[in-house]
């Protein structure tokens, strides 16, 4: 029990420092890009104006209230303390939107597709995979090359060639937007149907992809512990085959769920490539839209979660990890 | 048993999804018409459909602040939107003429012109009710001041004070010059169908609640907002936008339209590209399409859709603005008119207008080139002969490198590239990121620059960056920024003065922020006189003349040339569901200009289409 609590108390010392530096760099980085913000501002403002001093005017009010025209330390530090508060501010993008607002409406289509696609992904692909190495022979035979075939797809392909034949060409799909185009949303059987049906295409642009990958993981990993002495050892001493592919694939599954950590903690950065050819709403794009107007405050915002997401996951994996797999406890530990 | 239940969670997921996808696949398309009446659904019968005016969720619905990304609903300026606000005139870019929407009747100037004085139509309401009076147009214009709103600061300068005679008269009264004659009686008769008239009592009701402050002023959502245009919020969220009609709109009232618009509800998806609108154009989902949908002849001559554009034939809409090429006048060279001359003259217009425009511009053999737009209203408006020397049609390859060999500026060193002043010609051209028209265009440019030894290179930086470079007109461009592209004014009343103001007045030069255009900051003393002159001036022979002069500075000066014609807006609709919508020689008198049905004159649309079922 005190090794383990070692284990924790030095995962979450990581934990925080990783926390703290990655805070530190989504501030930063952003505010070192080129261009000014407050100008896309202040030209939405200013279309028309022919009075310099007037446009001068409004530039200054708008530095004053995103704080751009402070140091970049006293930036830091307002900024800190918002975000203790949970205020992340107004984005500049969507000004006069905050970007609490902006996320909290686009951050649900975006898990709504994601999560479900990783998960479903992670459990199609991984199936898929072990059953190919453990029944091998034709199945095997056919589904590595269209596995290697199918994840070696750039998303953006996928997602427009799901477009053009089920959306454009057999018309099964509708090939834009969250839900119906002459729906409002509401809690009735149409609508939920329409999203359904809207969800598809997006939803197996991101699933077939990753099916590929984690099936070929999961092959390669499986097949090299069907090799291990362990394995062969355990056929002579005649214990059923059901037995030790209940071994075997608890074993190989652990590098994948690394995988699954990682990805589940990524999400939040939004199927982009989807989210565009299918007109789906979603954080992707907004972030997108962030960073090419230079939005310090949602950008920062995303990334924070991002971080935020990605480390958490990580931090439980891998106290999970002191849990599942001793040895990983026990080297750590040393 | 662990293993036991991940395989159950692992088989139902697989059941899950698996369903989920048969559920769509067995499902009915999403074109199929829904339920009608049916309060959770857009009746696609009472519904016209839009793109390409909504990019982004919208984020109020101010009408004092252009901070609202909210298009289909707030668009001041020469084509203002009527949608939800209105403006006391409407502006017919097709005449030229304005037509009464708020106002009754004609607007007067006084005998000094220094005044204008117009009436508000008895039958006039706001939303709540309440009428529509001169003293809301006043009190608008007061606000406008007070806050410096963009409307305020940007006609200051021309307009001394809006004034309520009584309930409904009111009276402009222009700022006059040290003559005591009318700074630009263009701009104060533009204000009347530029800008929208907002209820006093509301604006009070909004200062009150920002304790009159005026950054709060101008971001307020103003969810509360009272109108007088027939059609208000209805539903917004990141994926469309949603207009409802006003079944109580003083319109229907027999001074003015005597009828409700046709569509009960006006609906805008908002789409992530135009490859994604132009799909919905295509699938009718879409009735009005104001984006650039390429190649657009080929959905009708290839597809057999029901869709077209407001001319049947190339360029398919009428041409308001003219997306132009800056120099940046102090890069090395650029200050000599012959090598601005000799890449403007090589450059292969033809290739930008198949290529960057698909054919939607006029060609500089049917339009040629010169201050004006193609429209007929503009064109009359200068001498055509007295300037033909001076028009150019582009790819004169020759003649660009006579011209330059002329000048001296050859290539001496022999490496290809001709020097002046024994430095290098070498150039960068530039455009915003992702723009792809544009940047299609600049590479035509840069290929011009190839064959006539001069060095052209493109770069294309994201346009945060690059409005921040181009728009800082009190210090020189910096490096890379030697031919820019920008665009210039559409069609409108102050046209074509305005658009020549912007894109050769030295006024711009020194500002810190400049949205009006000069970026290249060019400075010709008789240029600006002229731009002074013109507002003032009612002889239309001598105008003919200033004009033709101007047009004779800009095209021997080049200080910035045309590389296109295009739409003030790209009017396609598709005719699936409702039809009569703007068409050359449609019959409407005044004819309705292609508008999309919701700017300017244009809103007279809405009352003309009818379904295509009846």
């Amino acid at each position: 029990m005190k090794a383990y609590r070692r284990y924790f108390l030095n995962k979450l010392g990581w934990f925080l420092v990783t926390l703290v530096c990655a805070f530190i760099l989504n501030f930063i980085l952003p505010r070192l890009m080129p261009g000014d913000p407050v100008a896309a501002i202040v030209s939405r403002l200013a279309q028309g104006m022919s009075d310099a001093t007037g446009v001068q005017a409004i530039y200054e009010q708008y530095t004053e209230l995103f704080g751009t025209n402070k140091p970049m330390v006293e930036q830091f530090f307002i900024y800190m303390r918002n975000v203790v508060r949970g205020d992340f501010g107004y984005s500049i993008s969507q000004y006069p939107r905050t970007v609490a607002d902006t996320l909290k409406s686009s951050i649900i289509w975006t898990l709504g597709l994601q999560f479900p696609a990783i998960i479903v992904g992670w459990v199609i692909g991984n199936t898929l995979g072990a059953l190919a190495a453990y029944l091998k022979g034709g199945f095997d035979k056919v589904l590595m090359p269209v596995s290697i075939f199918v994840s070696n797809f750039p998303q953006f392909g996928m997602a427009i060639i799901l477009l053009v034949i089920f959306g454009a060409g057999l018309e099964w799909f509708p090939t834009s937007g969250g839900y119906g185009f002459d729906m409002i949303p509401n809690f009735s059987w149409d609508f939920i149907k329409s999203v359904i049906i809207h969800y598809q295409l997006p939803f197996w642009s991101v699933v077939l992809i990753a099916i590929g990958g984690q099936a070929i993981g999961m092959r390669s990993m499986a097949i090299y512990e069907l090799n291990m002495d362990y394995v062969k050892f355990s056929r002579f001493m005649g214990i059923k085959d059901r037995k030790i592919i209940g071994y075997v694939f608890r074993n190989a599954m652990l590098p994948q769920i690394t995988g699954l950590a990682l990805s589940v903690g990524t999400m939040v950065g939004g199927a982009l490539v989807s989210e565009i050819v299918f007109s789906y709403p979603g954080l992707g794009f907004t972030l997108l839209n962030g960073v090419m107007g230079q939005d310090y405050p949602l950008i920062s915002a995303s990334a924070l979660i991002i971080t935020v997401m990605v480390l958490l996951a990580n931090f439980v994996i891998e106290i999970l990890y002191g849990v599942i797999d001793p040895r990983v406890k026990a080297a750590q530990a040393d | 048993m662990k293993r036991k239940s991940l395989w159950w969670l692992l088989s139902s997921l697989i059941i899950l999804s698996v369903l989920l996808s048969a559920c769509g696949g067995t499902a009915p398309a999403a074109d199929e018409p829904a339920e009608p009446a049916d309060a959770a659904s857009l009746p696609r019968e009472e519904t016209l459909y839009f793109n390409g005016q909504q990019w982004g969720p919208v984020v109020g619905w101010n009408p004092y602040s252009s901070n609202n990304n909210n298009a289909m609903a707030i668009s001041q300026g020469d084509n203002a939107r009527v949608t939800m606000f209105e403006t006391p005139y409407l502006y017919n870019m097709l005449d030229g003429n304005m037509y009464p929407l708020l106002a009754d009747g004609d607007f007067e100037w006084n005998a000094a012109r220094t005044e204008i004085t117009f009436k508000i139509k008895e039958a006039a309401k706001w939303s709540d009710g309440t009428p529509v009076t001169a003293e809301d147009v006043a009190y608008t214009w007061a606000t406008h001041v007070k806050y410096n709103t963009p409307t305020g600061a940007g006609n200051m300068a021309y307009i001394e004070d809006i004034a309520a005679v009584d309930a409904q008269t009111v009276v402009i009264k222009a700022k006059l010059d040290d003559a005591g004659k009318t700074v630009n009686p263009l701009a104060v008769q533009a204000y009347v169908s530029s800008n929208y008239v907002i209820q006093k009592a509301w604006t009070q009701a909004l200062e009150e609640r920002v304790s009159e402050d005026a950054t709060a002023f101008l971001a307020d959502t103003a969810e509360d907002v009272v109108y007088s245009g027939p059609y208000h919020k209805f539903f917004t969220d990141d994926t469309k936008v949603v207009l409802v009609r006003d079944d109580n709109y003083w319109g229907k009232d027999a001074s003015m339209w005597g009828q409700l618009p046709a569509p009960k509800y006006l609906a805008h998806t908002i789409f992530k590209d135009n490859a994604a609108g132009s799909v919905a154009l295509a699938q009718g989902e879409v009735d009005v399409s104001q984006q650039f949908n390429s190649n657009i002849q080929l959905l009708w001559e290839s597809y057999g859709l029901p869709i077209s554009t407001y001319l049947p034939e190339p360029p398919y809409g009428i041409g308001a603005s003219l997306p132009t090429a800056f120099y940046n006048l102090e890069s090395h060279g650029l200050d000599q008119i012959a090598v601005r001359k000799a890449i403007a003259i090589a450059v292969d217009y033809p290739t930008i207008i198949a290529n960057a425009m698909t054919n939607q511009s006029a060609t500089f053999d049917q339009v040629p080139r010169s201050l004006m737009n193609p429209t007929d209203g503009e064109q009359a408006l200068y001498n055509h002969d007295a300037v033909a020397d001076l028009q150019w049609a582009g790819n004169d390859i020759e003649g660009a490198k006579k011209l330059l060999d002329d000048a001296g500026i050859v290539d001496t060193d022999g490496d290809g590239w001709r020097e002046f002043e024994g430095e290098k010609l070498s150039y960068v051209a530039t455009c915003p990121n992702g723009w792809s028209d544009w940047q299609a265009a600049i590479e035509v440019v840069a290929a011009a620059g190839k064959e006539i030894g001069i060095d052209i290179t493109t770069n294309y930086p994201e346009w945060s960056v690059y409005q921040t470079v181009v728009t800082k007109s009190d210090a020189p461009l910096p490096e890379g920024y030697d031919i820019f592209m920008m665009w210039s004014a559409g069609a409108g009343p102050t046209m074509p003065w305005g658009r020549i103001r912007n894109l050769i007045s030295s006024e711009w030069v020194g500002m810190a922020s400049n949205w009006n255009g000069n970026w290249g900051q060019y400075s010709n003393p008789r240029v600006d006189e002229l731009i002074q002159m013109i507002p003032g001036e009612t002889d239309p022979a001598k105008l003919k003349e200033m004009y033709t002069e101007l047009v004779e500075i800009y095209l021997t000066d080049i200080p910035s040339f045309t590389l296109m014609y295009r739409p003030q807006s790209f009017h396609t609709v598709n005719e699936t569901v409702w039809t009569n919508f703007p068409h050359q020689g449609d019959g409407t008198n005044p004819p309705v200009p292609p508008l999309d049905c919701t700017d300017g004159w244009g809103i007279a649309c809405l009352y003309n289409i009818s379904l295509v079922s009846q």
